[in-house]
């Protein structure tokens, strides 16, 4: 920081106090940010199984996270758009002795979130994995060639506006659990100081926002002792992934384990964290 | 207490002193000198009028856009005033309306196109447990959507230009690494959004000699921010004085950077 600045802002605090402004302006831009104590989480009792809510849960990473939370033998609530279309899911729950439940779920449709919420009223959700994305095909999103500008719509209602929209839903459901956490498949793309070329404008752009949506609730929710991830899943052998060398991308369990792990690790000390598959920081 | 005056003083000084920031002969190396022309969205009113006014005061070609220019008397008396202001019906959520437009002007090299139009939203839209999601499609649609795609639909013209530059007026409330009190959801994560397209788009334009920036105008006194105490804003003025001294240091090597209204560089 240059004299120049330094002094100027020293300039600016004082003409601040001084003019008995500063007192308004700090409890306008912090009221809800303050690093409000947590409250104490209640201890878990022994015999207590979490339930865990993934959207997307038909297949890819999130077919992988129902399974693995299902091996834990936690209550899995798995949403997909087309249970009927949803094979391997389906056979989870079949085996799962009740544990693993279907439903249809569409993130971009508000009002089937509330249905689903409402369905679930004082059930409580000790984890919501925001899971549900979509990519558009970097074919569609080419600056100056390919641009489809519809497409901005689709990902990023998917990408920003239906984890946000699952967290307000399920809010009374999570602050019903023990574990209270929310947990969000970013990405690294979504990482703008991360980036070292022009493409994938639409999908990295979403992800930018679901970043700044959730940085925002993590504050949100801090008084309530609700923890927020954003994490990377970095390259994963999934449909989503289809047109990269098979080389360049993960094992799905591998990308599985990551995520649960990650989580399990989430706290009130760390929420709010960008984090990638290995547990490194990401730069937003 | 009066030595750190000093700094503040120079500061205001320049502020009254448009005429020391830019001018017209600012054309690049090797080129032949001529108007200098510069494309402002949402010129009508605010931040965008005072660009329009400044950048002609400077003897820039202004094309001043808005949405309805039969709506903006203060920007229909700049146009009497300078010639080289011309006043342009744009609405960044219409494409064929951007399409048509840079087909009007297929021949002019545009040296700075600027994404100022922009929408708050409305707070009140914008508080968890109470989200109006409408908000969120309108916001990103003009906030981040519009200035990609005026960037896409001009490129020829910005190309064709000596400064060659794409400035794009963002928000330190798109800083994600500032976070603070949760709030304006929307409006923050469409400034987000432009920012992670705008670092895109340098990248992708450096090779061409495009230099691509994002500036903020801090808490100015707009209709924008009504609802503010006036006395946490800033006169409009020396908003646009700090962004046009931004846009005139912006250059290849700082392509891509999203800066404060000292020049500093914001966190994403």
């Amino acid at each position: 920081m240059t004299t120049t600045r330094r002094h100027a802002i020293a300039l600016l605090t004082v003409l601040t106090l001084a003019s008995g402004w500063a007192a308004a302006a700090h409890s306008a831009a912090h009221d809800s940010a303050q690093p409000a104590p947590a409250p104490v989480a209640a201890p878990m009792p022994a015999d207590y199984v979490p339930t865990v809510l993934v959207t997307g849960a038909n297949r890819g990473i999130g077919l992988e996270l129902a399974r693995q939370y299902a091996a834990r033998g936690w209550k899995v609530i798995g949403t997909a758009r087309k249970p009927s279309e949803a094979k391997e899911l389906n056979a989870l729950a079949a085996g799962s002795g009740g544990k693993v439940v279907v439903e249809a779920l569409d993130v971009m449709d508000l009002a089937a979130i509330d249905a689903l919420a409402k369905k679930y009223e004082g059930k409580p959700v000790d984890i919501l994995f925001n899971n549900a994305g979509v990519t558009g095909g970097g074919e569609n999103q080419q600056f100056a060639k390919s641009m489809k500008w519809e497409l901005f719509d689709v990902v990023h209602r998917t990408n920003v506006v239906g984890p946000l929209k699952m967290a307000e839903a399920f809010l009374p459901n999570l602050q019903a659990g023990y574990q209270k956490k929310i947990s969000n498949v970013s990405s690294s793309q979504g990482s703008i100081g991360s980036t070292k070329n022009g493409m994938l404008y639409i999908y990295r752009s979403s992800k930018a926002a679901l970043n700044m949506v959730m940085k925002n609730l993590t504050n949100q929710l801090r008084s309530k002792g609700i923890a927020v991830a954003l994490i990377d899943p970095g390259p994963v052998d999934t449909d989503m992934m289809a047109s990269l060398p098979k080389k360049m991308l993960r094992p799905v369990t591998t990308a599985g384990s990551d995520l649960i792990r990650i989580t399990d690790g989430l706290s009130m000390e760390n929420t709010g964290t960008f984090w990638t598959f290995d547990g490194t920081v990401l730069p937003w | 207490m009066l030595a750190a005056l000093g700094p503040l003083v120079q500061r205001l000084s320049a502020a009254e002193a448009p005429g020391s920031i830019a001018a017209p002969a600012a054309a690049g190396p090797g080129g032949p000198a001529g108007p200098v022309t510069v494309l402002i969205t949402g010129a009508n009113r605010g931040i965008g009028l005072e660009f329009a006014r400044r950048y002609a005061v400077l003897g820039y070609r202004v094309l001043a856009t808005c949405r309805s220019p039969s709506a903006a008397p203060e920007l229909q008396a700049l146009a009497q005033k300078f010639p080289g202001l011309s006043v342009e019906t744009l609405d960044v959520l219409d494409h064929a309306g951007i399409d048509i437009l840079a087909q009007k002007f297929a021949d002019l090299p545009i040296d700075i196109l600027l994404n100022n139009a922009g929408i708050g939203g409305g707070g009140e839209n914008q508080l968890f447990t109470r989200l109006n999601y409408e908000t969120f499609y309108e916001v990103m649609a003009v906030n981040a959507v519009g200035p990609i795609k005026v960037c896409e639909a001009f490129l020829k013209h910005v190309q064709a230009s000596r400064q060659k530059k794409m400035i794009t007026v963002s928000s330190s409330q798109g800083s994600i690494g500032s976070v603070d009190a949760p709030r304006l959801y929307w409006y923050r994560a469409s400034k987000s959004a432009v920012n992670m397209l705008m670092a895109n788009l340098a990248l992708q334009l450096k090779s061409r000699g495009i230099v691509v920036g994002l500036v903020t105008p801090g808490a100015t006194d707009t209709d924008f921010m009504k609802g503010l105490p006036k006395r946490m804003l800033r006169p409009v003025e020396d908003a646009v004085t700090d962004m046009l001294r931004e846009i005139e240091r912006f250059d290849l090597a700082r392509t891509g950077q999203f800066v404060d209204t000292t020049g500093d560089v914001l966190p994403w």
